[in-house]
């Protein structure tokens, strides 16, 4: 894979998670649990950004932009907030994996940026509930 | 999708012996001088850059150890990390099949919790920077990967201490 696959295919999946927190987002109450949604906003800003400059990257990289679908399949059922923050979770686990690759496949600033959101989404992991570990993105090496 | 995959045990070795498989990219680093094959030796500066990131380590866990020494009641909260950088410890050592682990110097950490926990975060974020700067710095993108993989893993377990003093 080449860096710019990889930017393609990080790209990819920043349209999905952006897709999925907008209806993570819009499944929660912001009164009845305002911590989540709280976590889900920041989430979804974080993402948003990230999306943005994967789109830079990659012309910059000499590609054009791969687009969004027009919706994703969504696994499982979201109507318990305990499920949402779950999904939430998913959608970093993956993120760092598939930034880690980046990060492989990269030097220089991109390798700095994908570093910089992989550590992001690692760590709020703990922000939605979920455990710190040794290997995040990596899970071959546990 | 994340690299080829590889067991935990060979997997720094074969990325620091094979290093560059990606120089066909304009981003990635440029290809070495010389044609290297499986057999070649570690790239120096990658050599020099794990055996700096082992030297970290060791130097954290020291804090971590002297911590848990000084206030008995952290152990418990503190094992999770010391348990993740022995981990990491491991499999940095056994890419460098020669390197000698390095000691580290005697560490003081106050015997009153709060204080405690105040020297293990300023470890960690100490540690943390030099891990990047590891990943930011190595030839190998399979090496990166892994330091990467330390980083965020160090990151976790700070949110995750900092989450238990407050709460």
């Amino acid at each position: 894979m080449s860096a710019l696959d990889a930017l393609q295919a990080t790209l990819a999946d920043e349209h999905a998670a952006l897709y999925t927190y907008g209806v993570l987002g819009a499944r929660t109450s912001q009164s009845a649990t305002p911590a989540l949604y709280d976590a889900l906003t920041a989430a979804y800003r974080r993402h948003r950004s990230r999306r943005d400059q994967l789109r830079l990257l990659v012309q910059e990289a000499g590609g054009q932009p791969v687009a969004a679908a027009a919706a994703y399949e969504l696994d499982g059922r979201l109507l318990r907030s305990a499920q949402v923050q779950a999904e939430a979770l998913e959608l970093e686990v993956a993120a760092v994996e598939r930034l880690l690759a980046l990060v492989a496949q990269s030097s220089g600033t991109v390798r700095e940026w994908a570093l910089t959101e992989a550590t992001w989404s690692a760590t709020w992991q703990v922000e939605l509930g979920g455990a710190a570990g040794t290997w995040p993105g990596a899970p071959e090496l546990a | 999708m994340p690299g080829r995959p590889l067991s935990r045990r060979t997997t720094l070795g074969s990325a620091l012996a094979a290093p560059l498989a990606l120089a066909a990219c304009d981003i990635d680093p440029p290809p070495r001088e010389s044609e290297s094959s499986p057999a070649t030796p570690p790239p120096p500066e990658d050599s020099a850059l794990v055996a700096a990131v082992v030297a970290a380590l060791v130097r954290a866990q020291s804090v971590l150890d002297a911590a848990a020494a000084a206030v008995p009641s952290l152990a418990d909260r503190l094992g999770p990390v010391r348990t993740a950088h022995a981990e990491h410890l491991e499999v940095l050592v056994g890419a460098v099949p020669e390197a000698d682990l390095p000691t580290a110097g005697a560490v003081s950490v106050p015997a009153q919790i709060l204080p405690a926990l105040g020297a293990v975060r300023r470890s960690e974020q100490r540690l943390q920077r030099e891990v990047r700067e590891g990943c930011l710095a190595a030839a190998s993108g399979d090496l990166a990967r892994v330091l990467g993989s330390i980083a965020a893993s160090t990151s976790q377990h700070s949110a995750a201490l900092a989450t238990e003093v407050t709460s």
